[in-house]
């Protein structure tokens, strides 16, 4: 991570952060919802458990492309 | 990947007369699915009626229950096991209603107590508020023209009292609580003084009837009988305590012996019936139709007649050619000893259907192993491995248990993966120049430089250059070799969902054929084998920076991908519509979402990266001597401690998630009925041994 004095080395790693930041900032608004309705769900019935997890988990796959961008940015460019 | 246990259908006709026996022998079998008699499903039968038993049975069993919740007996109450004979023979001797009795008296004491300590309560409240007026609780009542009321009220209303009429009234306020006032009046005048009142929030109370003298006498009195009733109560709830002592063992297993007996009772419910005979359709898992059936006539002494109906196919045609009822056959899910412990995994999304591969075996090996990738360290795994295993000894419930085994499994895979994929204990290498904190376990034990060599031999020989160094033998860093960690979790990403959508073709193949699957799904597996290449050979040129090398060695997947991405969207444009081109993006999602694989290893492996540095460097190095060794050993032990069990959450969540929603998303159905023949379960009473053979005679 040659990230040294150099003001493009800079610009990438704050692209990293960036695409991890509000990947997960998106993640999260989306889980938020799921997360409440599964919660009750549960409640009602427990057997729901693996279904409920199923949906919760769904927009989790965004912050791993935030993620993956920000490897990226970081280790090839 | 294995299909649910094939099943077979089965009638068995007797008469009514022996219908009790019938009913034992059934159970006795353990193997017989009942298929519920629907009404006008044959001509001249009709739904059963409960046994005469069953209705004195759930009287008797409703006391028990109620009693049981009366005293606090519940699941968890540690009881022992009764002999069943001994249980039996208490509740024909009506040893239920005896102790229902028993408790019922007990019960109506309380009762009594609790109203009377209500109403005492009452009584000192009022004579509370009583107490601050200067009149003798005699003077209240006995007058003929003249009315009292006595209450509280928020603020004074003397002037308004004054004014509105011609009464008699005592006004108390004291610092704290209400305001008491009592008013005489005449008779004629107690509406309109009660209305004057009621604008100062008037609440009326009443003044104990026939009491004389003082009220703080009268209310030491009470307290007095307060304090008996408290006492008498006290001394019920003893009586109860004891009543439960004496008589939980015996209430937990008639419970269980009645519920044995209601069921057994209401079978005639579900099958049909005609004047003389019944008749019961059931499912029996076919290697044990010839067995059951022997069992049934022998058991019966030849009164039941058994026929065999049906071994039910897994093809779609075969269900719909069949009766309503028949329809659905119940899932026996057959896994072997390893990974019958996983069905519980699969059962938590759904039971899978009878037409279609149970996923559990797929389950069972993906997810300790994806669990231990993630994890991947020798120092996380052994403690892994102890947990699992001691969970396993002692755990019983369902929920518990599926998490022992997956800490146990998953804590040998990643003792594996740590030993000789990663090379790394608590985020440390073993061997070698290069370690981001500089720290290996040969510099803590002050060993040589490559002491431990011999070991580093069986480690992967991945090059890595270091600030103009070759490195190698030394494990492949989490945080070091990324690109080459990113690539194998795709790389398994890729495998585990090539043999999602194979399953999904096996599936559709069975049921419907071949040329349905192939229609239905060849499209979209040549289509994700396509993208595969297609990606491939683009990711190495745009990312690899190979981009020369497109004319020569990526060409031929580059080309062959675009081939077979066209003809699986053709495919797929023909049966699924024009949309389905829309899902293509989908896959790269789902295989790029196994990334997780290498970022919660990195993530693990950055914040062991922190705490070593922190414990070690920045403490021990910098501090030395004893203080520094005892607070970098602390920092050491917490930093690590929370990323274990952080793993548990992360890594075992995440790999559980891939199974879900990448693997099972691709072809799982489920909406199985779960196989559930007629058995009996005792766990609060049991046979004495002499008398097993007596077993069935002596359950009527």
């Amino acid at each position: 991570m040659a990230l040294e004095g150099d003001v493009g080395s800079g610009l990438i790693a704050i692209g990293a952060g960036i695409a991890v930041g509000l990947a997960g900032l998106g993640s999260g608004m989306a889980e938020k919802d799921i997360g409440a309705a599964a919660v009750g769900a549960i409640t009602e019935d427990a057997s729901l458990f693996g279904k409920a997890m199923i949906y919760m988990v769904l927009p989790e796959t965004i912050v791993i492309f935030g993620l993956v961008i920000a490897i990226l940015a970081i280790f090839v460019m | 990947m294995s299909l649910p246990e094939s099943m077979s259908r089965i009638v068995v006709a007797g008469t009514k007369a022996h219908m009790d026996e019938a009913i034992e022998v059934l159970y006795g079998a353990e193997a017989v699915h009942l298929i519920d008699h629907t009404v006008d499903a044959d001509e001249g039968f009709s739904i059963g009626s409960p046994r005469e038993f069953s209705s004195k049975a759930s009287e008797r069993l409703l006391k028990v229950r109620s009693m049981e919740k009366e005293l606090g007996i519940n699941k968890h109450t540690k009881t022992p096991s009764l002999p069943v004979e001994k249980v039996k023979s208490r509740i024909l001797s009506n040893s239920v209603e005896s102790v229902e009795d028993e408790v019922m008296r007990v019960l109506d004491r309380r009762n009594d107590l609790n109203q009377r300590i209500a109403a005492l309560n009452t009584k000192k409240n009022n004579l509370e508020i009583l107490q601050m007026l200067p009149l003798d609780l005699q003077l209240y009542g006995g007058y003929e023209s003249i009315a009292v009321i006595v209450g509280t009220v928020a603020e004074d209303p003397s002037e308004a009292l004054i004014k509105a009429m011609d009464v008699e009234f005592f006004v108390a306020t004291m610092k704290k609580g209400p305001t008491a006032v009592a008013v005489f009046m005449r008779n004629r005048d107690r509406d309109k003084t009660v209305s004057t009142l009621s604008a100062f929030g008037f609440s009326e109370i009443q003044v104990p009837a026939g009491s004389t003298g003082s009220p703080a006498e009268a209310l030491k009195a009470t307290e007095t009988e307060i304090a008996n009733a408290e006492a008498g109560l006290a001394k019920v709830e003893e009586e109860l305590a004891a009543i439960k002592e004496r008589h939980q063992a015996f209430l937990r297993a008639s419970d269980e012996d009645l519920s044995i007996t209601v069921e057994k009772g209401e079978v005639p419910l579900r099958i049909a019936t005609s004047e003389y005979s019944f008749v019961i359709d059931a499912w029996v898992p076919t290697k044990m139709v010839e067995q059951v059936k022997e069992k049934l006539e022998k058991d019966s002494e030849g009164r039941m007649y058994v026929e065999f109906q049906e071994t039910r196919g897994r093809k779609d045609a075969e269900t719909e050619a069949v009766e309503k009822r028949f329809k659905t056959a119940p899932t026996r899910m057959k896994n072997g000893r390893y990974s019958t412990g996983y069905e519980y995994a699969t059962k938590l999304v759904d039971v899978p259907k009878y037409q279609e591969i149970d996923p559990t075996i797929l389950i069972a090996i993906f997810l300790p192993m994806f669990f231990g990738f993630m994890v991947g360290d020798v120092g996380y795994a052994i403690p892994f491995i102890i947990l699992g295993a001691y969970g396993l000894k002692v755990a019983k419930g369902r929920d518990w248990r599926i998490i022992a085994r997956v800490l146990f499994f998953g804590g040998i895979w990643s003792f594996l993966f740590g030993l000789l994929f990663y090379g790394e204990c608590l985020g440390m290498h073993f061997t070698g120049t290069y370690s981001p904190t500089g720290i290996t376990w040969e510099h803590i034990f002050g060993m040589e430089e490559g002491a431990l060599g011999a070991f580093s031999a069986v480690l992967p020989d991945f090059i890595h250059y270091e600030g103009g160094h070759i490195v190698s033998h030394v494990g492949v860093g989490k945080l070091v070799e990324i690109p080459l960690l990113l690539k194998l979790s795709v790389y398994i990403g890729v495998v585990h969902l090539m043999i999602g959508y194979i399953c999904s073709f096996i599936n559709l193949n069975m049921r419907h054929g071949f040329k349905h699957a192939f229609m239905e799904q060849g499209g979209w597996i040549l289509a994700f084998v396509g993208l595969v290449m297609f990606c491939y050979a683009l990711a190495n040129a745009l990312i690899g920076g190979n981009m020369g090398d497109l004319t020569t060695v990526y060409m031929v997947p580059f080309a062959v991908g675009i081939v077979l991405l066209a003809a699986g969207c053709g495919i797929n444009i023909k049966s699924h519509g024009g949309m389905s081109i829309m899902e293509l993006p989908g896959i790269v999602g789902n295989i790029l979402s196994y990334t997780r694989l290498a970022a919660i290893g990195m993530s693990k492996a950055g914040m062991a990266l922190a705490f070593n540095y922190i414990a070690f460097i920045m403490i021990y190095d910098s501090m030395g001597g004893v203080l520094g060794l005892i607070l970098g050993f602390a920092v050491f032990l917490i930093g690590h401690l929370m990323i274990f069990f952080l793993a548990i959450l992360s890594a075992g969540l995440h790999s559980l998630r891939l199974q879900y929603v990448e693997l099972m998303a691709k072809f799982f159905v489920g909406g199985g009925k779960e196989y559930a023949p007629l058995k009996v379960t005792r766990k609060k009473t049991h046979y004495e041994p002499l008398n097993t053979e007596n077993k069935t005679k002596a359950e009527v």
